[in-house]
């Protein structure tokens, strides 16, 4: 195949054999690829009619907040509650904090309860100016924390109508806020569960304690996040100071401003077409299964002759290496051939004993399975770091392209092969924990028959395998030094990428297809929420709009 | 720091209507943030006649935080630790507020010696045997106050005369006894450190 590239064959046959390579191995599979729409098929312009399956169109779009526009953001959805209800803003921001600042959800509570069962619900009582100035007198009066009388000047009424001293105000607000309780700070009666007013918190506790109050205000900009499910913090390490923000609460992967990319839902690394759940249990069981794996390591012994490595193939315990040295697994020494049940003709070693082994035979599928899916979810992760060195290779090639090419004048087609490369690349190397749990018995144990269970497992492997050969090919092509060639052969690397690309996209949604109808849809026994797959990329977080950026900034 | 002023008062308040409420708090040696609060059983209960003596720690940030109480004295419910005399009650974690007081606290407290709540217990064991064994819990729970709860049957007069034995001026053992409700220990425990 290599050499047909070099020589330069034909489009067609080119065309013939890429299509060849992805029906190897079964006939139904189609790829729909048309050549005359060459400029879709790589997949990355986007053809405008999205696939009709909710799992292509699903375009959660997100945007990435900076640290320093936080209180921006923030102030743009206050601001609409504020609007609707007519509300001051921190009356606003209780309900925001009590309702997880969906502010959707605030409107349909108001539309579906009304506003008193909104307002309760949350804690915040609303009272008019003037009921509060009726009802504060300038008398003395008692305060019940600290049983001392203070004159009403010093005293505080809170919207709920509880009044007590400002010094006892102010302990409670610094005991809250320093137990990191800011977002609800209730007033101090016995049951009674308002929520102060936060710009008397501010006026009483500035006072004495200007920093506290700082702390207060980090506190309830952070909330924003913190209790939000549509924002999170960009997971990058050192932090890059971000956080993205979702429109719709889906499971999506993104990509922070900073470059990191991330699943929306757990925060750690984009792990698609795995579940959170699988890829939480396969991380751990990597960690926890790195000690097995080296004791497989460990149990691979060296020939006591030639010193090559020799792997134990069997329960017997003597074992002979390839240049025909037989020795005993248990000690290492050199032994001769014949041996009975329990010992080694000549070899006094005492350890060898057949068949002790059979019991841990069990165990040792278990750890084989586990070895052959992390072998190859490591090999396609490694290959994964290598290509990422490709980028700036094929970053050259495209200088020296532009400067001596006639004809061609666009050279996105590098960059988009790459690209599709490395997504599918990933997609690929994420299957492997995926199939490992879809297929065995920590998850979905009886989710399907033994038989059902082989059949799907030969029809994803299958897609797996087509992918992966693909995936290869496109490596390979993209690595090939096509800068140097003659135009005409630049031309027909081109079709290839393109070609190889289109036909790889089209394989990663077949084998989302697959894991979404195939696999997944009939299982009954834990919801997975997979990461559609997206023939784009991880979708990149874009600015908050500029009209909103450039608006009042830092509150204090 | 531990409003003093405040838990001078809460202790002159308790104990002003001790007659009444039964409730009682006084402090142990010299410090106001380490107290003792005694409450009888209530009536109609299992605790029934016995008098129940709960440590109090009063914490730095009193009253804006909780006081910590403990039972001194071995308790048989399902919310009591019957090991550590710890408490699973509300009103003594998130559910505090400043305006409950140290006898507010206590009154909690005597109301959950009446009513117990096994969906959160604080002793699995005890919680267990109150849902399912009615009888033996109620047997137990009154075996272990009998045991207890009930300060030594000695009278005054035998009390005295026991702490005048051991060389305390008599006149003072009167008023300590008095001012700590008539327990033996704990007048003890003052004694020695006045
Ligand atoms: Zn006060
Ligand atoms: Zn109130
Ligand atoms: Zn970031
Ligand atoms: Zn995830």
């Amino acid at each position: 195949m290599e050499e047909d590239y070099k020589n330069g064959s034909s489009y067609d046959e080119y065309y013939d054999n890429v299509y060849a390579a992805a029906n190897d191995d079964d006939d139904d599979v189609d790829v729909d690829v048309d050549v005359d729409e060459e400029e879709y098929v790589d997949g990355l312009q986007e053809p405008e009619v999205e696939t009709n399956r909710s799992l292509f169109s699903a375009r959660p779009t997100c945007k990435v907040i900076r640290k320093k526009y936080l209180l921006a953001a923030q102030k743009e959805d206050l601001q609409r509650v504020m609007d609707l209800l007519s509300l001051k803003e921190h009356h606003a921001r209780t309900l925001l904090i009590y309702y997880r600042w969906d502010v959707e959800k605030v409107f349909n509570v108001f539309a579906d309860r009304g506003k008193e069962w909104l307002y309760s619900a949350a804690g915040l009582s609303v009272r008019s100016s003037k009921d509060l100035n009726s009802s504060h007198s300038s008398n003395e009066v008692t305060c019940q924390i600290c049983f001392e009388d203070v004159s009403g000047n010093e005293s505080t009424i809170m919207d709920c109508g509880h009044c007590f001293c400002n010094s006892c105000w102010t302990e409670h607000f610094i005991v809250k806020i320093n137990e990191g309780q800011s977002r609800r700070i209730t007033c101090m009666a016995h049951k009674c569960y308002s929520i102060c007013d936060e710009e008397v918190i501010r006026r009483l506790v500035s006072v004495k304690h200007p920093d506290v109050v700082e702390k207060f205000d980090r506190f309830l900009l952070e909330s924003y996040i913190e209790d939000n499910k549509r924002v999170k913090w960009c997971p990058s390490i050192p932090h890059c100071g971000n956080a993205i923000r979702v429109e719709c609460d889906e499971y999506c992967e993104v990509e922070c401003a900073c470059g990191v990319q991330f699943c929306f839902s757990c925060s750690s690394e984009a792990h698609s077409p795995c579940s959170c759940l699988m890829w939480k249990l396969w991380t751990k069981k990597c960690q926890d299964e790195s000690e097995t794996v080296n004791w497989v390591t460990v149990n691979t012994k060296f020939c006591p002759k030639c010193y090559k490595p020799v792997e134990k193939n069997g329960g017997c315990n003597l074992v002979c290496c390839i240049c025909g040295q037989p020795f005993c697994w248990l000690c290492g020494g050199a032994t001769g051939k014949s041996h009975t049940g329990n010992t080694i003709q000549g070899h006094t070693c005492g350890q060898y004993k057949e068949g002790e082994v059979e019991d841990a035979e069990c165990a040792k599928k278990q750890l084989f399975r586990y070895t052959h899916y992390y072998n190859q979810f490591k090999g396609h992760t490694d290959s994964l770091k290598l290509e990422a060195k490709l980028k700036d290779k094929l970053q050259e090639k495209i200088v020296i392209l532009e400067a001596k090419s006639q004809q061609l004048k666009d050279f996105s087609w590098v960059t988009n092969g790459f690209n599709r490369l490395f997504r599918s690349r990933s997609i690929l190397s994420y299957s492997y924990p995926f199939a490992y749990y879809v297929f065995g018995d920590d998850l979905f144990k009886n989710g399907m028959t033994q038989k059902e269970r082989q059949i799907k497992q030969n029809l994803f492997e299958d897609q797996q395998q087509q992918l992966q050969a693909n995936i290869e090919k496109l490596s390979m092509v993209l690595e090939e030094p096509f800068a140097d060639w003659e135009e005409k052969d630049v031309l027909q690397t081109r079709m290839k990428i393109i070609t190889l690309s289109g036909v790889t996209d089209n394989l990663c949604k077949k084998l989302y297809e697959c894991i979404d109808n195939d696999l997944l849809a009939p299982l009954q026994e834990a919801t997975h929420n997979i990461a559609p797959y997206r023939s784009m990329g991880v979708e990149k977080a874009s600015e908050l709009p500029q009209s909103l950026t450039r608006s009042k900034i830092g509150g204090q | 720091m531990v409003d003093l002023a405040r838990v001078q008062k809460e202790l002159q308040e308790c104990n002003r209507d001790v007659e009444v409420s039964g409730i009682r708090v006084s402090p142990k040696a010299d410090s106001l943030t380490n107290l003792v609060g005694t409450i009888p059983g209530p009536l109609g209960t299992p605790y029934e006649g016995g008098t129940f003596k709960i440590d109090i720690t009063l914490p730095d940030g009193y009253p804006f935080e909780p006081p910590k109480m403990r039972f001194a004295t071995k308790v048989w419910h399902p919310n009591i630790s019957s090991q550590s005399g710890a408490i699973c009650l509300d009103i003594l974690k998130d559910q505090w507020s400043p305006a409950l007081t140290l006898k507010t606290a206590l009154l909690s407290v005597q109301a959950l010696l009446s009513a117990p709540e096994p969906d959160d217990p604080q002793d699995a064991v005890v919680a267990q045997q109150y849902i399912r064994e009615q009888n033996t819990f109620v047997n137990t729970a009154r075996y272990w106050t009998e045991a207890f709860a009930k300060t030594s049957s000695l009278g005054v007069e035998e009390k005295v005369q026991k702490l005048v034995e051991m060389g305390f001026p008599e006149d003072i053992v009167r008023s300590t006894l008095e001012a700590v409700g008539g327990d033996e220990n704990l007048a003890l425990e003052k004694l020695c450190s006045a």
